[in-house]
């Protein structure tokens, strides 16, 4: 009978687990557990307390949507323009079905989050079901710190961040495209100047920050420009150019493949549907 | 030997190195009671293992067979003669037909020693237990913080970096490490208690009874 108080277990089970223990110390590991049943138990617990979590249903907004910690203003305003999109794009499903004109959604909502407009289509050109504006995710991405350092030694962009964290996007935008570009927050910046031009609704100037950083190679903010040119493609109408971003996106296997995938299944039933009506499709585009 | 005081009959799971030199001179012999025993101890241990190597319960649960046999034939037939290498015998099974496992080459039991006679290689105690285990388990993580249940979903179900889940959950690294590490703690504090109040041993013992 050995005297072991646990320790092991509490040090290395879940790292184990994770698969993250070097294999020579899982082996270890393994041996010492075989023979103690403290850290057997501490372990058994752990693969019990998984299968539970299997069972259980996901916490609502899990994983992405999460409660923006520490940010209830924004919290607010994204929970409002979600809803207002919504409405809106409700509204715009119905109208296009009931053949009359949808309503400008800026003329008739104080949309934090521009609803991008349908793009013009011939008289005789079929509609498809659904705006592909109305995938469009167009609401501000949440601020990832770019460094564990803590607080940025760059002024403009500390101060853009904290108005960015409000949701003020033109305090945030005066001050972030002051950032030098030698600076270590100067890609980040981008990426937040871009966000912001495309919550205001400068959908041009966004698409254009948005490249650049997504052009400038790795980076943390590369995956994310990614798929927020994908939304600005997809705000503009343009299935093909959104797909092409997605699959991008999907190529980088970061956190937001899965998002990417889900949208670019979606944008490609949508170029089923336009095709059926004699629309294109995306890899037949017009890029 | 065991310094539990129910352990009676060698039920309990645990056994002094004097204990297993005896169970495997038994197993040889044809003891189907120390068979039984030697299932008893080393099916959860060989289970939990494998799963944590495969996260897959169903290859789970085939392997388990598949490394319970092997161990028994070998001991059958005297294979081992070192008490104090039978965990290492054990484990080199299970990594053996692992390994052999997923390079699809996975090898088949002895069949040409395979009796009929085996014991039950998935003892009801054994399930009792983790269905206990299980209950308990959900009771634990009801308690948890949403947040907190999540930071554990995504570690041990999606099997997800602390990097990835804080950019998921939009929190630091660092924050879904410790709370990561504090809701783990959690768990197994209130496991603790909980497992207290039903051992192993007394589900063997309610078992028996």
């Amino acid at each position: 009978m050995n005297a072991c108080n646990g320790k092991p277990a509490e040090l290395c089970a879940l790292p184990y687990l994770e698969g993250a223990l070097p294999e020579a110390e899982a082996e270890r590991f393994e041996e010492h557990y075989f023979d103690c049943p403290a850290c057997l138990a501490y372990l058994q617990n752990l693969q019990a307390a998984s299968r539970g979590l299997e069972r259980l249903p996901a916490t609502p907004g899990e994983p992405r949507g999460m409660t923006l910690l520490g940010w209830p203003a924004m919290n607010w305003a994204m929970a409002v323009a979600a809803a207002i999109l919504l409405l809106a794009a409700g509204v715009s499903y119905r109208a296009l079905h009931s053949g009359l004109k949808a309503p400008q959604v800026a003329q008739v909502t104080p949309v934090p989050a521009p609803q991008a407009k349908p793009s013009p289509r011939p008289a005789t050109a079929p509609v498809p079901r659904i705006n592909p504006s109305q995938l469009a995710d167009l609401s501000l991405p949440a601020f990832a710190a770019p460094t564990l350092r803590g607080a940025s030694e760059d002024r403009q962009f500390e101060s853009g961040m904290e108005a960015y964290k409000r949701g003020d996007c033109r305090d945030a935008l005066a001050d972030l495209s002051k950032v030098p570009s030698q600076s270590t927050d100067a890609r980040a910046a981008e990426f937040y100047c871009a966000a912001c031009e495309m919550h205001l609704g400068d959908l041009k100037a966004a698409a254009a920050g948005m490249h650049s950083v997504e052009d400038a190679g790795d980076s943390p903010q590369q995956e994310s420009a990614l798929y927020y040119e994908a939304q600005i493609a997809l705000a503009n109408n343009d299935l093909a150019a959104a797909h092409r971003y997605l699959i991008q996106t999907i190529a980088l296997q970061g956190d937001l493949e899965r998002d990417a995938r889900n949208e670019d299944r979606k944008v490609r039933e949508l170029a089923n549907e336009s095709a059926d009506e004699g629309a294109e499709k995306p890899e037949s585009g017009s890029q | 030997m065991s310094s539990d005081p129910n352990d009676e009959a060698g039920t309990s799971p645990d056994h002094s190195p004097r204990e297993i030199e005896r169970l495997i001179e038994a197993v040889a012999q044809g003891d189907r009671n120390a068979e039984r025993q030697f299932v008893e101890r080393y099916q959860p241990r060989v289970r939990a293992m494998l799963l944590a190597r495969t996260r897959n319960h169903e290859l789970t649960a085939d392997l388990v067979q598949d490394v319970m046999i092997e161990a028994l034939c070998a001991l059958r037939r005297s294979q081992l003669r070192e008490a104090s290498k039978l965990t290492p015998f054990v484990l080199g099974i299970a990594r053996n037909l692992l390994n052999g496992h997923f390079r699809a080459a996975s090898r088949q039991p002895d069949s040409l020693d395979l009796p009929d006679d085996l014991p039950d290689l998935n003892p009801a105690a054994s399930r009792l237990e983790d269905e206990e285990r299980e209950s308990a388990a959900m009771h634990a993580l009801s308690r948890l913080e949403p947040l907190d249940r999540s930071i554990l979903r995504m570690t041990l179900v999606d099997g997800l970096k602390p990097g990835v889940i804080a950019q998921r959950l939009r929190l630091k690294p660092d924050v879904v490490r410790q709370r990561k590490l504090r809701a783990t703690r959690r768990l197994i504090d209130f496991l603790d208690g909980r497992s207290q109040i039903a051992s192993p041993v007394h589900i063997v013992t309610r078992q028996k009874q």
